[in-house]
C-alpha cells in the first residue's frame, strides 16, 4: 500500500462492508469462546446449569462456581487481553515498528521490579499488595521512558530497551540475594487469569475499559501519525499531543493489565500482526480488530491452560506463548509483517 | 510476619519437592544408632548408609530438621543452619540459643558453607534434610570434616522418627524421651477431654501451601504437616489424595478452587492452618472467602477449627501444636 493509498484511506474510509463483517464475525467468536470459557472447568457443571447460572441463579454449588469463580476469570481474560492487544496496536503503530509491544515501554519490567521490591519489604505478599505495587512500578517506568524518549519513536523504543534491562538487573540481583522474595516474586512472575476472582479488580478493570475508549477516540489522529509525521501535520494532526496520549493509554492498558494477570508478554505482539492484513492500513479498524481477536486468543488460552494438562491447570501466559509462537511465524511467513 | 510465611513458604515446597522425590526411600527409624559401640565410636544407621559415629559427640554441626531436634535437646552444637519456619516454635531459652549458635548454612541445603563448618571443627554432621536434597551438598567434602549422618523425612507425619534418630546420633536421647512422653501424657488427656464431641465427626483439613495463583488450595489428609497431631488428639480425617504419588503427595494434594465442595463437601468439620499469631495465610483466606466455602456443611454447622504451629518438627514443638488444637477445639465442649 502507497502512501498515495493511505492517505485516501484516511480521508476516505473504504472497504467498510467486508469489515463490519468481520468484526462481527470476531464477535460471534468471542461470544463463543466466552460461553466456553464459564462451561469449562476442574469442577463439571452440565451445560443446562451453566445456562441456568447465568439467567437464573440459586445460589447452589454448580451456581456458585459459574458466576462467581469462572464469569469473573471470563471478563478479566475479556479485558486483559484487549488491554495488552490494543496497546501492542498503539505500541507499534506509534513507534512504527513490527517489533514493538507494551513491555517496550518499560511496563512489565518496571511492575516486576517494583513486585519484587515490594516482597523484599514483605509489603506484596498479598495479591492486593502485588496489584498496588505492579501498578505502580509500571506507571512509574513508563514515565520515565516517557520523558526521555518521547520525542522519537526510536528513542522511545531504546530508552525502553534499557530502563527493562536496568531493572530486570536490580530485580533479578535482588531475588538472587533475597530467597525470600524469590519465592514470592515466582507466584506472580508468570501471568495467569486463575484465583483473580477475590482481587478487587475493579478499578484496573474501570481503567482498562475508559482506555479502550480513549484508544478508538485516538484512532483516527494515529491513522495519520501511522503515515509519518510530515504527513499528519499535513493533514492536520497534533503530532505532540496525539503522541503523548498514545503514550498514556499505552501505559494504562499495559499497566493494568498486567498488575492484575502478571506478565503476559506475547498477546500484545502477535494479535496486532494477525488482525493487520485485514485492518489494510487502518488504525481504527486495526484497534478495534486487537480488542476482539485478544480476547478471543486469551480467553482460548485461558480454556487451555486448563484442559491441558490432567495434572492440573498451568498457567495462562505459558499457553499464550506456546499457541501464540506458532500463529506469529504462520502470520508472517503467510502475510509478512504488514505494513505500519 | 511476611516474610515468616514466605520463609516457610518456601520451606514447605522445597521439603514438598523432596518428599516426592524420595517417597519410596524405606524407614527405618526402630533399627537406628545405638549398636556396637567400641572404643568410643558405634555404628549409627542413616539415610546415607552405616556411619562411624563418636559414642558421645561432643562438637555437633546440625542442619535442616536436626536443628529443632538439637537445640530442644541441648545437644553440645557449635553450628547451625538457619531454620525460620522453626523460629515460632521455639521457646525464648531456646530462640536465643538458636540465635546466638553461628549459622554455617542457610535455609537451603545448597546454602551449605563448608569452610564455616570447617572452622567450628565437629566431630559429628548432622544433616536433617530428606535424601534427594542431599544431592545439593557436597558429601565427600563434609565427610573429610567430620562423620555426617543425614536423616530427613519422607513424609511430614514422620518427624516424630526422624527427630528421635537426630537426638539420638548427638546423645540426647534421654532429652528426647522425656519430649516424647510429655506430649503423649498431653495428647493422651486431650484424647479422653475432647472423646466425646470428636467420636464420629469426620474431618478434613486446608493446609498454608495451596497456590493462589493457580487458584488452588491444598487439601491435607491424615498424617499431613496439618492434620498428624490433630489425629493424635483423637481427630479423624477422612478420605484421601485422588492420585497418590511419593512422598508428601500421598497425604495432600492441590484442587481448583472450584472442587472445594467436592473434597470437603462430606466433612463433618474442618480444621485449617493458621499462622502462629492467628492469621489466616493467604492461600487459606482464598477458600475461606470463596461462597463454595460458605455452602459447605461443615461451615453452615459452624464447625471450622484453626489449628496453629502445624509445622511443628519436635515433640517440643508439637506441645504448641497441643495448646493450639486445645484452644481452637474447646467451644465443641459447649455445643
Amino acid at each position: 500500500m502507497t502512501v498515495a493509498d493511505r492517505v485516501a484511506e484516511v480521508t476516505r474510509g473504504g472497504r467498510e462492508t467486508p469489515r463490519v463483517a468481520l468484526l462481527l464475525g470476531g464477535l460471534v467468536l468471542l461470544a463463543v469462546t466466552a460461553v466456553l470459557s464459564v462451561g469449562v472447568g476442574a469442577h463439571a457443571v452440565p451445560p443446562t446449569e451453566v445456562v441456568r447460572a447465568l439467567f437464573d441463579p440459586r445460589g447452589t454449588d454448580d451456581h456458585v462456581i459459574v458466576r462467581d469463580v469462572r464469569l469473573p476469570r471470563a471478563l478479566l481474560a475479556v479485558a486483559v487481553g484487549a488491554a495488552l492487544a490494543a496497546a501492542g496496536a498503539l505500541i507499534q503503530t506509534l513507534a512504527r515498528n513490527p517489533l514493538a509491544e507494551p513491555g517496550v515501554l518499560g511496563v512489565t519490567a518496571g511492575a516486576g521490579f517494583a513486585v519484587t521490591v515490594g516482597s523484599a519489604l514483605g509489603l506484596a505478599g498479598a495479591q492486593t499488595g502485588q496489584l498496588v505495587f505492579a501498578v505502580a512500578g509500571s506507571v512509574l517506568a513508563a514515565l520515565l521512558v516517557m520523558a526521555v524518549g518521547r520525542r522519537s519513536p526510536l528513542r522511545l523504543v531504546l530508552t525502553g530497551v534499557a530502563l527493562t534491562a536496568v531493572l530486570n538487573g536490580i530485580a533479578l540481583g535482588l531475588r538472587l540475594m533475597l530467597p525470600d522474595t524469590f519465592d514470592a516474586y515466582r507466584f506472580w512472575s508468570v501471568g495467569t487469569l486463575a484465583g483473580r476472582e477475590q482481587a478487587p479488580l475493579a478499578v484496573p478493570l474501570t481503567a482498562i475499559v475508559l482506555s479502550l475508549a480513549g484508544a478508538l477516540l485516538l484512532s483516527r489522529p494515529l491513522n495519520a501519525l501511522a503515515l509519518g509525521e510530515s504527513v499528519a501535520q499535513t493533514l492536520g494532526a497534533g503530532v505532540a499531543r496525539t503522541r503523548t496520549a498514545a503514550l498514556v493509554l499505552i501505559t494504562v492498558l499495559s499497566g493494568a493489565a498486567t498488575a492484575v494477570a502478571g506478565p503476559i508478554l506475547f498477546v500484545g505482539l502477535i494479535v496486532p500482526h494477525l488482525v493487520r492484513r485485514i485492518a489494510a492500513g487502518s488504525v481504527p479498524w486495526l484497534l478495534l480488530y486487537s480488542m476482539v481477536l485478544g480476547p478471543v486468543l486469551l480467553l482460548a488460552a485461558d480454556i487451555g491452560s486448563r484442559v491441558l494438562l490432567p495434572t492440573g491447570e498451568v498457567p495462562v501466559a505459558i499457553v499464550t506463548a506456546f499457541l501464540g509462537g506458532p500463529a506469529l511465524i504462520w502470520a508472517v511467513r503467510r502475510y509478512g509483517a504488514g505494513s505500519l | 510476619m511476611l516474610a515468616h510465611r514466605s520463609a516457610a513458604l518456601a520451606g514447605a515446597l522445597a521439603l514438598a519437592l523432596a518428599l516426592t522425590a524420595c517417597g519410596s526411600s524405606s524407614d527405618d527409624a526402630d533399627t537406628a544408632g545405638g549398636s556396637g559401640e567400641k572404643g568410643g565410636t558405634r555404628v549409627f544407621t542413616a539415610d546415607n548408609g552405616k556411619v562411624t559415629i563418636p559414642a558421645r559427640p561432643e562438637r555437633v554441626v546440625a542442619t535442616g530438621y536436626a536443628v529443632p531436634a538439637l537445640i530442644e535437646g541441648d545437644a553440645p552444637l557449635v553450628g547451625i543452619s538457619s531454620w525460620q519456619r522453626g523460629e515460632p516454635l521455639l521457646s525464648d531459652e531456646d530462640l536465643a540459643t538458636y540465635k546466638k549458635l553461628t549459622k554455617v548454612a542457610g535455609e537451603s541445603a545448597a546454602e551449605t558453607n563448608y569452610e564455616a563448618i570447617a572452622e567450628a571443627e565437629p566431630d559429628l554432621i548432622v544433616l536433617g534434610v530428606p535424601t534427594p536434597v542431599l544431592g545439593d551438598i557436597d558429601m565427600d567434602r563434609l565427610k573429610s570434616i567430620a562423620p555426617v549422618v543425614a536423616v530427613g523425612p519422607t513424609v511430614p507425619s514422620q518427624w516424630r522418627e526422624v527427630s528421635r534418630k537426630h537426638a539420638d546420633a548427638a546423645g540426647v536421647l534421654a532429652s528426647h524421651e522425656a519430649d516424647k512422653a510429655a506430649y503423649e501424657a498431653k495428647a493422651a488427656e486431650l484424647r479422653k477431654k475432647y472423646q466425646g464431641v470428636l467420636s464420629g465427626l469426620e474431618f478434613g483439613h486446608i493446609g498454608a501451601y495451596g497456590d493462589t495463583s493457580k487458584g488452588t488450595f491444598q487439601r491435607e489428609f491424615g498424617g499431613s504437616w496439618g492434620t498428624s497431631v490433630a489425629q493424635d488428639v483423637g481427630a479423624a480425617y477422612y478420605g484421601k489424595v485422588k492420585k497418590a504419588g511419593p512422598g508428601s503427595q500421598s497425604v495432600s494434594e492441590y484442587p481448583s478452587v472450584e472442587e472445594l465442595s467436592d473434597s470437603l463437601g462430606e466433612a463433618d468439620a474442618i480444621t485449617y492452618s493458621v499462622n502462629p499469631d492467628g492469621s489466616v495465610p493467604e492461600s487459606v483466606k482464598y477458600a475461606m472467602e470463596s461462597k463454595l466455602w460458605k455452602n459447605l456443611p461443615a461451615v453452615k454447622d459452624g464447625r471450622t477449627f484453626p489449628i496453629a504451629y502445624t509445622e511443628a518438627a519436635t515433640y517440643q514443638d508439637a506441645m504448641k501444636t497441643l495448646d493450639a488444637i486445645d484452644t481452637s477445639f474447646a467451644p465443641l465442649l459447649d455445643r
